[in-house]
């Protein structure tokens, strides 16, 4: 005999189900779920992570820690290499954004043409970008090798350096920071230059025209007239250069180790090197948590920027 | 308004059919892939870096741990990974409480102290079976204040000078003091245009170069107690000893070091001396690097207290508290290092037993070797325990001195002082003060 089950309720049904997935409301959040689990798990629970080791006394061989408030702050900030470290991240930071934006200007420019083989040039461009950083920093670690340098050997060859004269590109605190930053710069380009493209691309063209007809040369039509158009995207492109440039260690690690006598060390890798290969994590987590309140600024004031040049 | 036709997908449909292969694939990789209780067999899984000698590892991972694995039912894993990555590594295991069963570091590993297990009964197996270990072995794993062995050393290896005899014979000198390598290396940059090249950058080689110098000065870092001890007349010698060999017989190419520069120094021929191990006589004899018969070795050089060096790499083996085959891995090592003969031609005589009677023709063999030019090439390194120490000489390896060796606080004070960026002073008192405050750091840990 056919026993008839009837839905019990609250349970779970085909149509309920249904119904669920066509509720606008329900829906947004389900698919929002998977982008807030990712943030919160590879990026909220490791900076409070960080946060609370900063305030501790882990090591990189303990799993018991005691808090004991900002001691590493302050210890750290008495310390020359600490010192040396803020500095250089400063410098090492503003010069590569400054850098990058002058050539990611010129370099989209340029891109908006239409010339011959420029589905090559953008895939050229593009280069840097895809490949993995510690890779391309081993390329330039041979590139500037002290012996076997090609850039020496193209300056030696075109009569620039004398035959026996060879500049130590990373050896010399100057000349290994400019390295770096050009190391860092080949790195960041892309990403800015496609970013800038986009944002030239969704000009108007009859913004272009009327400018045209206008007689606006060269010069005024790039700085009053696309500049501006563009300054929003471009603030988005200074950002994400900021936070690339404070974060990123593996150019530096791969290319100097933070010397000559730590003239290109910056905070990323005096936290590894303290942290990690010195087994003092939470000084490590203290040195790397130092520059949030300064970046957390940055990118407040660039938000801003980026909000009121909007263009509507 | 624009509606999806019949063979369209629809929104429900997709999220449905998503959750369906998520849902299969899920449940699927359960059934393919076997769960490892019906693995009978146990498994030891071992973490060591990429020998300096790829022979070295094909023996042990090919050979040498198939044989033993078979003896004792047990698959034995190897992973091999680059030096600079060990710290990384072992740091993300004890993160996880999960890894390897043995993990190799090159460098005595004190800060992993409570995350492994006193190693006290192998070395006492060991000892029982092969006879006294060297005290370098025990001095860079055992901790004088817990009393406990955080690791396990198998070998080391000599770290000795080698030197273009060529051009040291044209100046008619040889490198036994570090006043003749100063004297030597001078005439010979004069004469040749051929640098010393003693890294002052922030690696490992630097790291132990300078050390060298340092106690056979009559300095080190801290005292027998493992008590700071940087700041003395004795270190402020040795940087301006330093900074005077820099200036007469480098070239700023050493500020650009890493931990192959020597070799390729050396084979490059630009070089006249480094402190290395025999990596590079190796490299030159396999590659038949015409320069390569010319560089000799010698033994550490005698400074003004003492003749001392270093080891050039130390392994140390630890076994994780939460490795699965701690016994397994305990096994491994008492059985290896009855078997470090085999290990030790393997090396081509890169590694040094800490078992020294494991290997009871060393003299023999390394008198003379078929690939070497001269054949007794090596013989150098015969009485290398009499003149090879551990860092943190004379103490013990311990956290603090494995902080100040990784964040380079040594070798920045002597190129801070070499360039003239600090006096040789300054930079001491700079250091001293980073000493101290790293000390005190572990102590508070009770580590120290």
């Amino acid at each position: 005999m056919a026993v008839l089950q009837r839905p019990v309720p609250g349970a779970w049904s085909p149509r309920r189900l249904s119904r669920l997935l066509d509720d606008e409301r329900w829906l947004g959040r389900l698919m929002l779920a998977p982008a807030i689990l990712y943030i919160a798990l590879l990026i909220a629970v490791p900076f409070f992570l960080a946060l609370y080791y900063s305030l501790s006394d882990i090591t990189v061989g303990s799993r018991v820690m005691h808090f004991v408030g900002l001691k590493h702050f302050s210890a750290i900030l008495r310390t020359p290499t600490f010192q040396q470290a803020l500095k250089n991240t400063l410098l090492f930071a503003c010069a590569s954004q400054v850098v990058v934006l002058i050539l990611a200007n010129v370099l989209a420019q340029v891109l908006m043409q239409d010339f011959r083989g420029k589905w090559l040039v953008r895939c050229l461009v593009l280069l840097p970008w895809v490949a993995p950083i510690s890779l391309g920093s081993i390329g330039w670690l041979w590139i500037l090798d002290s012996i076997y340098s090609v850039v020496n050997w193209m300056l030696q060859a075109i009569g620039i350096l004398g035959p026996a004269r060879r500049l130590m590109w990373l050896g010399k605190p100057d000349l290994a920071m400019i390295s770096i930053i050009t190391v860092h710069v080949w790195r960041l380009l892309p990403l800015a230059t496609v970013i800038l493209l986009a944002g030239l691309s969704s000009i108007p063209q009859d913004i272009h025209d009327a400018a045209a007809v206008d007689g606006a040369g060269f010069w005024r039509h790039h700085l009053q007239i696309t500049l501006p158009l563009v300054t929003p995207i471009m603030t988005v492109a200074v950002l994400f250069g900021f936070v690339f440039a404070f974060t990123d260690m593996i150019v530096i690690y791969v290319l100097t180790r933070g010397g000559p006598y730590n003239s290109t060390q910056v905070l990323a890798s005096l936290a590894f090197f303290t942290g990690i290969d010195g087994g003092d994590l939470a000084e490590g987590a203290a040195i790397s948590l130092f520059l949030f309140p300064l970046l957390l600024a940055v990118v407040i004031i660039l938000l801003r920027l980026a909000r009121r040049a909007e263009v509507t | 308004m624009r509606r999806y036709s019949g063979t369209g997908v629809s929104r429900r449909t997709f999220i449905k059919t998503a959750g369906s292969v998520a849902l299969a694939a899920g449940v699927g990789a359960s059934i393919i892939v076997p769960g490892r209780a019906s693995a009978q067999q146990k498994t030891l899984k071992i973490l060591q870096w990429n020998h300096f000698v790829p022979r070295y590892d094909k023996w042990f991972n090919e050979t040498y741990v198939k044989e033993w694995g078979e003896k004792n039912d047990t698959q034995v894993i190897v992973d091999n990974i680059g030096l600079a990555g060990l710290n990384s590594r072992a740091a993300a295991e004890v993160s996880a409480q999960q890894g390897h069963d043995l993990f190799m570091f090159l460098w005595p590993p004190p800060v992993h102290e409570d995350q492994v297990i006193d190693h006290r009964e192998i070395y006492e197996e060991c000892e029982q079976k092969y006879g006294k270990a060297i005290d370098l072995a025990i001095k860079s794993t055992y901790n004088l204040k817990t009393k406990k062995f955080y690791g396990f050393s198998d070998s080391y290896v000599p770290d000795p000078i080698n030197y273009r005899k060529d051009l040291w014979d044209d100046v008619g000198m040889s490198p036994q003091t570090w006043d003749d390598i100063r004297t030597g290396g001078r005439k010979i940059k004069l004469k040749h245009g051929i640098p010393v090249g003693i890294g002052l950058a922030s690696e490992i080689d630097t790291n132990m170069a300078l050390r060298t110098i340092m106690y056979s000065f009559g300095s080190s870092e801290q005292n027998a107690e493992g008590m700071p001890a940087l700041k003395s007349k004795e270190t402020l010698e040795a940087i301006r000893f330093v900074k005077a060999l820099y200036e007469e017989t480098m070239t700023d190419e050493v500020f650009t070091w890493d931990a192959s520069s020597n070799n390729r120094f050396m084979l490059a021929g630009k070089g006249s001396l480094a402190l290395n191990a025999i990596s590079i006589t190796r490299t030159g004899e396999e590659k038949k690097i015409p320069v390569a018969d010319t560089i000799w070795l010698a033994k550490a050089a005698q400074g003004p207290v003492r003749q001392i060096g270093l080891e050039h790499v130390m392994d140390v083996y630890v076994i994780w508290k939460f490795a699965e085959n701690i016994e397994g891995a305990k096994r491994f090592l008492v059985d290896y290092i009855g078997n470090f003969r085999q290990g030790f031609m393997a090396s081509e005589f890169y590694n040094f037993p800490c078992f020294p009677q494991t290997v009871p023709d060393l003299q023999q063999l390394i008198s003379h070797d078929a690939n070497a030019n001269p054949p007794d090439k090596y013989k150098v390194l015969e009485d290398v325990l009499n003149w090879a120490t551990n860092v943190g000489y004379p103490g013990y390896a311990n956290a603090a001195i494995d902080e100040i060796f990784s964040t380079w606080v040594i070798s920045t004070m002597f190129a801070q002082a070499a360039v003239g960026k600090l006096t040789p002073a300054e930079a001491l008192d700079q250091a001293d003060t980073e000493v101290k405050r790293i000390f005190q750091k572990w102590r508070e840990r009770g580590k120290v």
